[in-house]
């Protein structure tokens, strides 16, 4: 705050950002990724995968109301909800490497932030023009020609995050028959709310908050500085190349003169509004545009590309020797990033593992404790068990409930005459069963004898099992 | 690279401590207008809720809310959807519970809440029974363990008052104290042992026969297995509850005991006797605290599928 | 911008700053603690609120001294859930005779304000001896010690009447009878009569089962009576609250 400045002024209101377009290859890489991740998140509710009759029949869903996640040929239920926890593990140890390794690549590439505001930076120059014609239109007076500009753009907008928050909406129930529901006004309230707040979001986040977001709300940028190291691959400036900077003289190189023109390519193009030779600074998402900037200019007057550039801090040194950087693998394998490698890939192996071992039948068990024997006239020694069966197959299927072979005791199952229990598909069944111990037997004066349950699938051969102890009257 | 120039014409705050210097950068205007925002919600929200504190109570604020009420509310709603079921609990045939999966699971779930409030207090909240309150979880019924049986004893009770006229005092254990000498009781008790399989004195129990013959045959039946089991031949359940008096003597064979099966325990119990009372539950005896039909129909459902239910 | 420019005498005095927290930690205080002490609503008697007995007070040492309120709150929030889990929820009258109160913070274990009644006293006796054998899920350790320490009951006059002095209605009478209230609790064949005039719905029995008087008897006799004074089924809300 200058002095001229009133100094009981609150807030600075934000500088507006006109980034220009650019070309080059980092460019190309980020629209391939927006092609794919946008890709993905708008097409993948509509991947249709066939389960059978019972079973909804879409490839990715959040099934919330019957609490069931389904993702291809994988269905998870509530109690396995240990997958999405080791996937969210997975996911900030995946950050943490990546982090580490290549700085800031999540924010600059993949972060939903960054791929729709470049979508909405993309409508905006195709509907405003490039760089200087959208600033001379912030400056001009509203007249028709502005308003026309303008409410083009914000409708083009508003459809964007119409279809992002559509989008997210399909991921929760059948897509094909919410669209249709959606269209004729016959959906439920809560998704059009999720639209239309979703749709308002996109639309302040991408279009008007921007940067902003990455700056004052993500608290990323604040944890970089603790992720990264003097390996980490970043975005930099080549200073000791680049300064003294100044405008290209005709007469020929007489060594004075830096490889910077001061041009500001590298500062019109950047999204963040920042000026990335001041160095390391906490805006900077590292989405490598001021780097095809550069490049470009730095081709068209006859000098090497490379100043602004990833690299890593530890170069500067070298460099400023004369040496070579040491490669990127060099900077890229080191302890930190190996431990975080081999961290994420254990969690990975363990969910897979886990994922394979897991069977489509099984059960619970919980004895029931109050009291924890019950005695019969005959002095037969009863216990009761509550016992979950989860049906994971896209049909009923009849269990068939037994004790391990030398257990040695009676089963009976409250309602049924017999030890068959018909699951519904893809449900858990709550029954009560009652295991008899005969008087003289050695469990019904024992306090604990272990046995096992065995639920099998008598359609197939499933089966699973659940330990649990037969309480016995001790005096 | 260069450092970042952040010099670019920021005061400071004139605070320095070991050299760091402390910026005085203007916030950000969306903040700022966050910040009046939540002043304004303030405000708002000690008009509109419980809040200033006066001299005898608080202001009630504009929405009038209050945590009781809004349970009250919650509990209502829950009633008022439950309404339907209910009502058709009310006048279910009991028989026909179990079949009808809905009514089922309605009713055990809503006759394990009856349970737990009216009656855990004595069978315990696991129906396991104590000394003197019988156990619900077995096979032994002094009063039936029907549906319909056990309907009738949670609506007339056992041996109490209100009900006099259904069940009044029958199935009593009389003290024979005055009638019985002590070896005469010491003999039965060693013949009740016998014939419950416990550990005996063989010549006691020889004389104990007689005793028993003489004194108890005439409720725990000649062979003491007690008047439910010799009465059972009444198919029709409503026949059962109306020899109501003929019940409650207990089987003396088996292995399940009210008031103990020891010695100590049935010489106690055939010196004082025995008679412990259940409340008759339904409103027509207890009036506004006893518990609807549709609560009693629950309960006995409850019961009846515990495990024991015949 | 005068006084707002003032702060740094406060952040380089630690005297002044100390003062000056405080105060306004006592503004804070007054505005939302003072109030609950006087107002109508926050201070309303219910029927049914009687001073602990005097084996109920001991229990009560005891249940203190183990850090129950650690892992067991006593006190059951004004929601559906808690109502139909734990029973009627808590009114600030039922800890009106607590010093310290025994609320809680944290449910390691269930809610204990209406756990009178609920179980036998046999029931409590298994489970505070091996809480395994009948909940075998349960994390409690074990209390199985109570049972071999017999409880005096020389102090507890002392007890009771330091709990009189910190407000709670204990008359001439009950610290009279003390000792006799003390042991005749745990005594089904005494004359209890008086203990229940004193202290209507006191629950008398051998706890624990043994002869001696134990720490395991007044416990169970704490347990049992917590939740029980108040009679809801007579009980009226008081909308305003």
């Amino acid at each position: 705050m200058s002095t001229q400045q009133k100094p009981d002024q609150l807030y600075a209101s934000r500088e507006p950002v006109f980034p220009r377009r650019v070309k080059g290859k980092f460019r190309n890489l980020k629209w391939v990724i927006m092609i794919v991740t946008l890709g993905i998140y708008y097409l993948a509710p509509w991947i249709r995968w066939d389960r059978g009759p019972e079973l909804p029949g879409q490839a990715i869903l959040v099934d919330l109301a019957n609490r069931r996640f389904f993702f291809f040929w994988i269905e998870i239920w509530p109690h396995e909800f240990y997958f999405i926890a080791g996937l969210l593990i997975m996911a900030g140890l995946g950050l943490f490497l990546f982090t580490s390794a290549m700085g800031r690549v999540w924010c600059g590439y993949t972060c939903p932030q960054t791929v729709w505001t470049d979508l909405f930076i993309l409508v905006e120059r195709w509907i405003e023009g490039d760089r200087n014609a959208r600033v001379r239109l912030w400056n001009a007076k509203w007249d028709l020609r502005k308003l026309r500009l303008r409410l083009t753009k914000w409708a083009a907008w508003a459809l964007i995050g119409l279809a992002t928050g559509g989008a997210w909406v399909f991921y929760f129930t059948d897509a094909p028959t919410l669209l249709v529901n959606l269209v004729h006004g016959t959906a439920h309230p809560i998704a059009y709310t999720t639209v239309f707040v979703l749709t308002a979001t996109t639309f302040f986040f991408g279009g008007i908050a921007r940067e902003q977001v990455c700056i004052y709300a993500c608290p990323w940028p604040r944890i970089q500085a603790a992720m990264m190291d003097e390996d980490t691959i970043t975005i930099g400036y080549r200073s000791w190349r680049g300064e003294p900077r100044g405008k290209m003289k005709k007469q020929a190189d007489d060594g004075v003169q830096g490889d910077c023109i001061d041009c500001m390519a590298c500062v019109n193009v950047c999204p963040m509004g920042i000026d990335i030779r001041n160095g390391q600074q906490m805006e900077c998402i590292t989405c490598g545009l001021c780097i095809d900037a550069c490049d470009d200019v730095m081709a068209k007057i006859g000098k090497p590309r490379g100043l602004i550039d990833y690299l890593a801090l530890k170069d500067e040194a070298l460099e400023r020797e004369g040496k070579p950087p040491a490669s990127v693998i060099k900077h890229i394998l080191r302890p930190r990033t190996i431990l975080y490698t081999a961290l994420w890939t254990l969690v990975g192996m363990g969910l897979v593992f886990a994922l394979f071992i897991r069977p489509d039948i099984d059960i619970g068990v919980t004895p029931v404790r109050n009291p924890t024997f019950v005695v019969k006239s005959d002095g037969t020694i009863r216990n009761v068990y509550d016992i979950r069966l989860r049906n994971k197959h896209g049909e009923a299927r009849p269990f068939g409930l037994a004790l391990n072979q030398d257990a040695g005791f009676a089963l009976d199952v409250e309602g049924t005459d017999g030890t068959v229990v018909m699951v519904p598909a893809d449900e858990m069944a709550i029954i009560r069963v009652y295991v008899d111990a005969a008087p003289d037997s050695e469990a019904a004066h024992e306090e604990r004898t272990e046995f096992t349950f065995w639920v099998t699938d008598l359609t197939g051969t499933e089966r699973a099992f659940a330990e649990t102890i037969f309480n016995g009257r001790t005096n | 690279m260069s450092t970042r120039n952040d010099k670019q014409d920021v005061e400071t705050t004139g605070h320095s401590w070991d050299g760091i210097e402390e910026f005085n950068n203007p916030l950000p205007r969306w903040w700022v207008w966050i910040f009046y925002a939540t002043i304004v919600w303030g405000i708002w929200y000690t008009i509109a809720y419980p809040a200033w504190p006066g001299l005898k109570e608080a202001t009630a604020g504009y929405l009038g809310f209050s945590t009781r009420e809004r349970v009250a509310n919650e509990i209502a709603t829950v009633d008022a959807a439950n309404a339907e079921m209910v009502a058709a609990l009310e006048s279910v045939d009991l028989t026909t519970i179990a079949d009808n999966a809905d009514m089922n699971s309605f009713a055990t779930k809503m006759g394990a809440a009856v349970f737990k409030s009216n009656c855990s207090q004595c069978h315990g909240s696991g129906a396991a029974g104590a000394v003197g309150y019988p156990n619900l979880l077995d096979d032994d019924w002094l009063w039936g363990g029907r549906i319909e049986e056990i309907a009738f004893t949670v609506t007339h009770g056992i041996r109490n008052e209100q009900s006099m006229s259904t069940r009044g005092y029958g199935g009593v254990m009389p003290a024979f104290a005055d009638s019985l000498s002590h070896e005469d009781i010491d003999s039965v008790v060693n013949y009740v042992l016998q014939i419950s399989g416990q550990e005996a004195d063989a010549a006691l129990a020889t004389a104990g026969e007689t005793v028993f013959l003489d004194n108890c045959v005439a409720c725990h039946g000649e062979d003491a297995k007690g008047s439910l089991a010799t009465t059972r031949s009444f198919e029709d359940p409503a026949d059962l509850i109306a020899d109501g008096e003929m019940l409650g003597a207990p089987n003396l064979t088996d292995a399940i005991w009210l008031y103990g099966g020891s010695a100590d325990a049935l010489t106690a119990t055939i010196t004082n006797g025995r008679g412990n009372v259940m409340p008759a539950w339904s409103e027509e005896f207890r009036g506004t605290s006893g518990l609807t039909q549709a609560e009693i129909n629950a309960v006995a459902a409850y019961v009846h599928q515990l495990g024991g239910g015949q | 911008m005068g006084i707002l420019d003032k702060h740094k005498v406060l952040e380089k005095n630690a005297t002044l700053l100390l003062i000056g927290s405080l105060a306004v930690v006592t503004v804070g205080g007054i505005v939302e603690i003072a109030p609950l002490f006087y107002l109508e609503n926050t201070i309303e008697d219910v029927e049914g609120m009687r001073p602990y007995s005097p084996l109920e007070l001991a229990g009560r040492e005891i249940y203190i001294r183990e850090g129950c309120y650690v892992c067991h709150s006593q006190m059951i929030r004004p929601m559906r859930d808690e109502y139909e889990r734990y029973g009627h929820y808590s009114l600030a009258a039922e800890s009106q005779y607590d010093h310290p109160f025994q609320w809680g913070s944290k449910r390691t274990g269930p809610d204990l304000a209406r756990v009178g009644g609920r179980y036998s006293n046999e029931w409590h006796v298994d489970h505070l001896v091996n809480p395994q054998s009948v909940v075998p899920e349960s994390v409690m350790p074990k209390y199985s010690f109570l049972m071999n320490r017999p409880l005096e009951s020389t102090y507890i006059g002392d007890l009771m009447s330091t709990h009189a002095l910190v407000g709670v209605p204990y008359t001439e009478e009950m610290l009279e009878s003390a000792q006799a209230d003390f042991a005749v609790q745990v005594n089904p064949d005494g004359d209890w009569d008086g203990l229940l005039e004193r202290y209507p719905n006191a629950v008398v029995a051998n706890f624990d089962g043994q002869p001696e008087l134990t720490e395991m008897d007044a416990l169970i006799a704490y347990l049992q009576m917590l939740g029980t004074l108040v009679d809801f089924s007579t009980f009226t809300p008081d909308e305003s609250r």
